[in-house]
C-alpha cells in the first residue's frame, strides 16, 4: 500500500467521524429522558434550582447551538465535562481505556491460540469426532449469551472450586505502581511475579467469556478456509512431490488458509469492544464498556458522545489494519 | 518433648492468630456502583454518598434507626423559625492533622448552597438539598448560625446528607483536585481509588470517635475497608459466597435462600424508604371517575404479591408514607382485595363489561407488573403491560402540568430522609415533579404547604395525617408496599446493621 493511499484512507476518517458525531448527538438529544431530571431523582426541588442545574450543564441552549459548541471544542480535543464525574470526559475515558484494551487483547490471544489449531485439526481430520466436537463448540460459542456464560464460569471456578476471583483486576495487596497501566505488563516490569500471577487469575474468566464467540467464529472460518486450500492443486502437487505432510500443511496450506482468519479477526476485534459492555458488568471489570452503559442510562451526553466517537475511530482503524494485513499476506490483492 | 510440643503448638497458634488478625483487618464490600467523584459537594448520587460518608463526617448524622444525632456539631437548636445554631465540637482533626474549625463548617455550607461557589461559575448540584439556606454567620469560636430565607423544618433531616470539608485543603487543591483527593474528618482515610474497580480506605487513628449519641465513640474497628465495585447482582452473590467480599448490597430476592443456606453467610434486611404505587392518570376520562379508581384498588391482592413475588420482603401500605415515616397516619382505610366489588364499582361507573387499559412499567419490575395485570384482568380491568426504560417513562408521566397520556403506571418514589415533605409534596401536590397521577386537590396542597412551614412537631404531624387521609379517600394512586433493603452478610461481620437510608456506615463494623 502506497503512502498516498494510507493518507487518503486516513482522510476518509474525517467525514466518517463528522457523520458519527452528528448521528450520536441527535440520537442522544432526541432520546426521551432528561439528565437533570435523572440527577435530581426523587428530591423535592424548586423550578429555579432545576433551571440553574440545567444552565450549569449547558442544557439550556438550543440543540443546534449545543452541537456547534460540541464540535468546535471536540476539534481542539475538548469533549466537555462529564455530567456525573464533573471532570473532562477525555480524562474519564482515558483512565478506563487500559483495562478495556488489556482485556480485549487477552481475549483476542485466547481466541487466536485456540481457534487456529482447532480449526486446522478439524479440517485435516474432517468428519472425525474432533471435527464434530469443534462444530458443536462453535455453535455453542456463538449462541451462549455472554452474561450467562460468565456467571456460569463464576459459579464453577470462583464459588465452587474457589480457584479464581470474582471481580476486579488485582487484589489490593498485590497492587504495583503503574508504568503502562497494563497490569500484566506492569507487574512483570516491576519484577513482581506473584502480582503477575494474581493479575492473570483476575483476567482469565472475563477474557474467556469475552473471547468465546470470537473463538467460535474463527474456528469455523479457519476450518472452512483450510478445507478449501487443501483441495487446491498446489497442495496435491506438493504432496505428489513427496514433501512430508507436516511441511505441506504448515508451509504451503496454512499460510494461505489463514488469510481470511486474519481479516475476520481484525474486524471481530471491533465487536470485542462492544462485547466488553456485558463482560465488564458481570466481572466488575473497570473498563470503558461499563462506563458507557452506565452513562447511557443516566443520559450523560458528553461521555456517550466521546466514547462512541472513540469506538468509531477504533473500528475504522481496525478495518484499515485488516486491509493492510490482507495485502501483506496476499500480495495479489492491491488496494 | 511435651515442652517442645507445647512450644510448637503455641507458636502455631500464634502464627494462626497472627494470620487471622492480619486478614481480619480488611473488610470488603461488594457494591453495585463506583463513586462518581470523592468531592462531597459535587455529585448527585446515592452510591457516591455511601462511599464518601465513610471518609467524611457530617455536621449531623443518623443512626441505623434513622434518629438524628449531632456528629461534628456538639449540639444544635432552633433559635427562630428561620435560624438554627450549631455548636461545633472542639478537638476534631482532619486526616492531614489540621484542626477542624467553625470556619471549615461555614465554608462547607457556603460551598454547597451559594451560587457559583464551586469555581468556574458552577454551583454545587447539591444546592437544592439545602432548601432555602441563605447565609451562615459565625457567632464565636465554636458556634455558627444558619439563616434560612423561609421556615424549613426539614433542615436537621437534610444535614446528614452533607459532609464537612477543610477550607484550606479545598483552597489548595481546587474543585478539580477534590474529585480524587480527600482530606476528611471521617473514620477512614482514602488510600487509593482504582476508578471503576475499588475504593480503598484505612482506619484514621486520630478519629474523634463520631457522634456522641452512637456508641462506641472510638476509632473504627477494622484496619482497612475496600468498596469493591460489582455491578451485576449474580456476581455480587458469587463474591459473597466465595468469601471475596463480606457485605453485599441489593441482594436479589431469588438469591436470598442461597445466601441463607450457605453456612458462612446470612441475610440482613431493613425497611427501605421507597414507596411503590400504581399511578392512575387522574386527568383521563376513565380514571377521573373515583369509582374506577376504587375498582382498581379493590382488584389488587397486595398480600399475595408481597408473599409470592417479593418473598415477603416488603410491607403493605395504604398511603404514600412508609410506616416508619414521620407524620404517618396509621388509621387509613384499607381497600380489601375484592374482585366482585371491583366489577360492581365498574358497572356503577358505566362499564358493565369492564375496561381495557395499559400499564407502563420499567423492565426491572416486569414480573410484578404482570402479576398485578392478571389480578386486574380477573376483576374486569383487562390490562396489558408495556415495558419501557425508566428515563422515558418519567418523562411521559411526570409532566408537571403538561398533557398526560397513558392509563396506569407502576412506579415508586424514594424518601431517604423519611420526612413527608420529600415524598408527599412531589407525588401529591398539584403539578409537582413526581405527581405522575396528575392528582389535584386544593385542600391537600394547602396542607402540604402548611406542613412545610409548621415548626411545632405535633401540629406538623397532624397536618400530614390529615393530608394522607384525604389522599387515601381520593385514591389517585393505588398504594402498594415499601420493599425491604436486603443485604448479604458474612458471618464474620459484627457490629454492623443496615440503615433504612441505604447508607453503609462501617465505623463500628468488625471482622472476626
Amino acid at each position: 500500500m502506497s503512502l498516498t493511499r494510507v493518507i487518503e484512507r486516513l482522510l476518509q476518517l474525517i467525514p466518517v467521524l463528522l457523520g458519527v458525531s452528528l448521528i450520536v448527538f441527535i440520537m442522544m438529544a432526541f432520546t426521551p429522558g432528561d439528565p437533570v431530571d435523572i440527577m435530581i431523582g426523587d428530591q423535592n426541588v424548586s423550578a429555579e434550582q432545576e433551571a440553574a442545574m440545567r444552565r450549569d450543564l449547558g442544557l439550556d441552549r438550543p440543540i443546534h447551538e449545543r452541537y456547534v459548541i460540541f464540535l468546535g471544542n471536540a476539534v481542539q480535543g475538548d469533549f466537555g465535562q462529564s455530567f456525573y464525574h464533573r471532570r473532562p470526559v477525555s480524562e474519564v475515558i482515558v483512565e478506563r481505556l487500559p483495562a478495556t484494551i488489556e482485556l480485549t487483547l487477552v481475549a483476542l490471544l485466547i481466541a487466536l491460540f485456540t481457534s487456529i489449531p482447532l480449526g486446522v485439526i478439524a479440517a485435516i481430520k474432517k468428519n472425525s469426532w474432533i471435527d464434530r466436537s469443534a462444530t458443536v463448540f462453535s455453535l455453542l460459542g456463538v449462541s451462549l449469551p455472554g452474561f450467562w456464560f460468565g456467571i456460569l464460569l463464576l459459579m464453577v471456578f470462583a464459588v465452587h472450586f474457589n480457584l479464581l476471583p470474582v471481580s476486579g483486576r488485582i487484589s489490593y495487596s498485590n497492587q504495583v505502581e503503574p508504568i503502562t497501566h497494563f497490569l500484566l505488563i506492569d507487574t512483570l516490569l516491576r519484577g513482581r511475579l506473584d502480582a503477575f500471577w494474581e493479575a492473570l487469575k483476575h483476567i482469565l474468566l472475563p477474557a474467556i467469556t469475552l473471547g468465546l464467540p470470537m473463538t467460535a467464529i474463527l474456528t469455523r472460518v479457519t476450518r472452512t478456509s483450510m478445507l478449501e486450500v487443501l483441495r487446491q492443486d498446489y497442495v496435491t502437487f506438493a504432496e505428489a512431490k513427496g514433501l512430508s505432510r507436516r511441511k505441506v500443511m504448515f508451509r504451503h496450506a496454512l499460510k494461505n488458509a489463514l488469510i481470511p482468519t486474519v481479516s475476520v479477526a481484525a474486524i471481530e476485534t471491533g465487536s470485542l469492544l462492544g462485547g466488553n459492555m456485558i463482560v465488564e458488568t458481570v466481572f466488575g471489570w473497570p473498563g470503558l464498556g461499563r462506563l458507557v452503559v452506565e452513562s447511557i442510562f443516566v443520559r450523560n451526553y458528553p461521555l456517550v458522545q466521546a466514547a462512541v466517537l472513540f469506538y468509531a475511530v477504533t473500528y475504522v482503524m481496525l478495518n484499515f489494519t485488516a486491509d493492510i494485513l490482507y495485502t501483506k499476506l496476499n500480495p495479489r490483492v492491491k488496494l | 518433648m511435651t515442652m517442645f510440643k507445647k512450644a510448637i503448638a503455641t507458636s502455631a497458634m500464634l502464627l494462626m492468630t497472627a494470620g487471622a488478625s492480619l486478614s481480619a483487618q480488611e473488610l470488603r464490600i461488594g457494591f453495585s456502583r463506583d463513586a462518581d467523584t470523592l468531592d462531597p459537594a459535587n455529585h448527585r448520587n446515592r452510591e457516591t454518598q455511601t462511599i464518601i460518608r465513610n471518609i467524611y463526617d457530617g455536621i449531623l448524622t443518623r443512626d441505623s434507626s434513622m434518629n438524628i444525632h449531632a456528629e461534628i456539631a456538639e449540639s444544635y437548636r432552633q433559635v427562630s423559625p428561620t435560624e438554627y445554631d450549631f455548636v461545633i465540637r472542639q478537638g476534631i482533626t482532619f486526616h492531614d492533622g489540621s484542626e477542624l474549625t467553625v470556619e471549615d463548617v461555614k465554608f462547607t455550607l457556603e460551598r454547597l448552597f451559594k451560587e457559583g461557589a464551586m469555581g468556574n461559575g458552577q454551583t454545587s448540584p447539591r444546592a437544592s438539598l439545602l432548601g432555602p439556606m441563605e447565609s451562615v454567620e459565625i457567632l464565636d469560636d465554636n458556634t455558627l448560625r444558619v439563616h434560612l430565607s423561609e421556615p424549613w423544618p426539614l433542615l436537621p433531616a437534610m444535614l446528614p446528607f452533607q459532609e464537612v470539608v477543610s477550607k484550606a485543603f479545598v483552597e489548595r487543591v481546587g474543585t478539580s483536585g477534590m474529585a480524587s483527593q480527600v482530606n476528611g474528618a471521617g473514620p477512614f482515610k482514602l488510600v487509593r481509588w482504582n476508578r471503576g474497580e475499588s475504593v480503598i480506605m484505612e482506619r484514621f487513628d486520630d478519629y474523634y470517635g463520631g457522634a456522641a449519641g452512637i456508641p462506641p465513640v472510638e476509632t473504627a474497628c477494622v484496619e482497612r475497608v475496600i468498596f469493591q465495585v460489582i455491578p451485576e447482582s449474580a456476581s455480587r452473590v458469587a463474591a459473597l459466597l466465595s468469601g471475596d467480599v463480606h457485605i453485599i448490597s441489593e441482594l436479589p430476592t431469588f438469591s436470598v435462600n442461597q445466601v441463607r443456606n450457605n453456612p458462612n453467610t446470612d441475610v440482613m434486611t431493613v425497611n427501605g424508604t421507597r414507596s411503590f404505587f400504581i399511578a392512575m392518570n387522574n386527568e383521563s376520562d376513565l380514571f377521573s371517575d373515583l369509582k374506577v379508581r376504587q375498582a382498581v384498588a379493590h382488584a389488587i391482592n397486595k398480600d399475595l404479591i408481597v408473599d409470592r413475588i417479593l418473598d415477603g420482603y416488603a410491607t403493605s401500605i395504604d398511603g404514600i408514607l412508609s410506616p416508619d415515616a414521620f407524620g404517618k397516619n396509621h388509621d387509613l382505610p384499607t381497600y380489601d382485595y375484592d374482585p366482585a366489588k371491583a366489577r360492581a364499582l365498574l358497572a356503577e361507573a358505566g362499564y358493565p363489561d369492564g375496561i381495557e387499559v395499559t400499564m407502563d412499567v420499567e423492565g426491572a419490575f416486569r414480573d410484578t407488573a404482570e402479576a398485578i395485570a392478571s389480578l386486574l384482568t380477573n376483576a374486569g380491568i383487562r390490562t396489558r403491560v408495556a415495558v419501557s426504560e425508566g428515563a422515558i417513562l418519567t418523562q411521559k408521566w411526570r409532566t408537571q402540568g403538561g398533557e398526560k397520556s397513558g392509563d396506569l403506571y407502576f412506579s415508586s418514589w424514594g424518601n431517604g430522609s423519611l420526612d413527608p415533605h420529600d415524598i408527599f409534596v412531589p407525588t401529591h401536590r398539584t403539578n409537582d415533579r413526581g405527581n405522575s397521577a396528575g392528582y389535584a386537590n386544593p385542600r391537600v396542597d394547602e396542607l402540604l404547604d402548611a406542613g412545610a412551614a409548621e415548626l411545632d412537631v405535633e401540629r406538623r404531624a397532624a397536618i400530614y395525617r390529615e393530608a394522607e387521609a384525604i389522599a387515601a379517600a381520593d385514591v389517585p394512586y393505588v398504594y402498594l408496599w415499601v420493599p425491604q433493603d436486603i443485604y448479604g452478610v458474612s458471618n464474620r461481620v459484627s457490629g454492623w446493621s443496615p440503615s433504612p437510608d441505604s447508607r453503609i456506615n462501617l465505623h463500628n463494623a468488625c471482622l472476626n
